[in-house]
């Protein structure tokens, strides 16, 4: 468990990395929102994991608000996005 | 019977774990902003779905599952609307990228439609559904709770512009449609998974497609126009309606009757699934 649970973590964290780069080069703004939107999908992924070894349900809360926060953040971008160059 | 769970949820972690990092994978290698979407969210918020339940399963915690279950189910209403929202940017942003077919272009914006104040109607179900949400968040069914969580729906029943009358529903109907729509969600993440493990995209043929659809119900059109969108490789970028015509983006196109075909399938499943109300 342990160590399936330590695999998991580290491809979820290393899968960050091509999203990272995706932050980094753009080129619109849509491109970057998607590429954050899923490092905090990949970082709830992670702490889920994390929850699965301790057998402990403290990481629940968190989990929904990380996935809350990656919402409202895309929904407010997409809307300014949207409404910038009007 | 807990191993069994257990060795399930660890099976699920791991499947929810590869289709995450193709996701981001897929972020960096697609060719344009549209395609990356229907790597990016759609797959990693599946992934993040079965992560979640996986380890309630793999931790032997009925409550970490139900939140896992629940997690996937909000995943499953968010993703298409921030999906929607985000393709619609880009689209009217002119990043859509090479489109080999467009029925989009030159149609107007539809501003869409609020409920008029004789369609508001107090609903019962919907608090209700809400503060089954709310003690299942707080893993606890003591008094307070439900008190404190009944307030809150109330209040979000009563300030909330959403208020048409909540749809009639038929139960096996809607196991019918998720049961069908989950063997295409399979299917789609596989092909757009094996597209990001191949090096070159070349089979990526970009289009959006005008799908006009049969129903009169805003109920039944909004739960296709949502399972279009959370299947990867189909994305509705913008709707009109009355009449409804669905504009999805693909990222296999071939024909334009190959996708209003596997639209109106949903929207067949979708209808008997929100029977239309008899005329009062």
């Amino acid at each position: 468990m342990d160590l399936v649970v330590n695999v998991i973590q580290l491809v979820l964290g290393a899968a960050a990395l091509p999203a990272l780069i995706r932050v980094g080069r753009g080129p619109t703004l849509v491109d970057r929102i998607v590429a954050l939107d899923l490092i905090l999908l990949l970082l709830a992924g992670g702490i889920a994991a994390e929850g699965a070894r301790r057998g402990s349900e403290l990481f629940v809360p968190v989990i929904v608000v990380v996935t809350l926060v990656a919402f409202v953040g895309t929904v407010v971008v997409a809307r300014f996005v949207e409404w910038r160059d009007t | 019977m807990t191993e069994i769970a257990g060795a399930i949820g660890i099976v699920l972690m791991v499947a929810g774990t590869v289709l995450s990092a193709l996701a981001a994978w897929g972020v960096l290698d697609f060719p344009s902003p549209l395609s990356r979407m229907h790597a990016a969210t759609k797959s990693a918020s599946l992934g993040l779905g079965l992560i979640a339940f996986g380890a309630g399963l793999a931790a032997a915690s009925p409550a970490l599952a139900g939140i896992g279950a629940l997690v996937a189910v909000f995943l499953f209403m968010t993703a298409p609307v921030s999906g929607h929202m985000l393709g619609r940017a880009a689209y009217l942003a002119g990043q859509a990228g090479q489109l080999l077919h467009d029925d989009l272009a030159g149609v107007a914006p539809d501003p869409g439609s609020s409920a008029t104040a004789a369609e508001k109607k107090v609903s019962l179900r919907r608090p209700a559904v809400l503060v089954v949400v709310w003690v299942i968040l707080w893993r606890d069914l003591a008094v307070g709770t439900v008190l404190g969580g009944l307030a809150i729906a109330l209040f979000v029943e009563s300030v909330l512009r959403v208020t048409r009358p909540s749809p009639r529903l038929s139960i096996t109907g809607l196991v019918a449609f998720y049961v069908r729509y989950l063997g295409m969600i399979v299917v789609s993440n596989v092909r757009v998974a094996w597209e990001v493990i191949t090096p070159r995209n070349d089979r990526i043929r970009e289009a959006v497609v005008a799908v006009p659809l049969a129903t009169k119900s805003e109920s039944v059109a909004l739960l296709v126009a949502n399972a279009v969108s959370f299947t990867p490789g189909s994305l509705t970028v913008d709707m009109t309606s009355d009449p409804f015509v669905l504009y999805v983006h693909v990222l296999h196109f071939s024909t334009t009757d190959e996708v209003r075909h596997a639209v109106a399938e949903l929207e067949g499943l979708a209808t008997r699934a929100i029977p239309e109300r008899a005329p009062a």
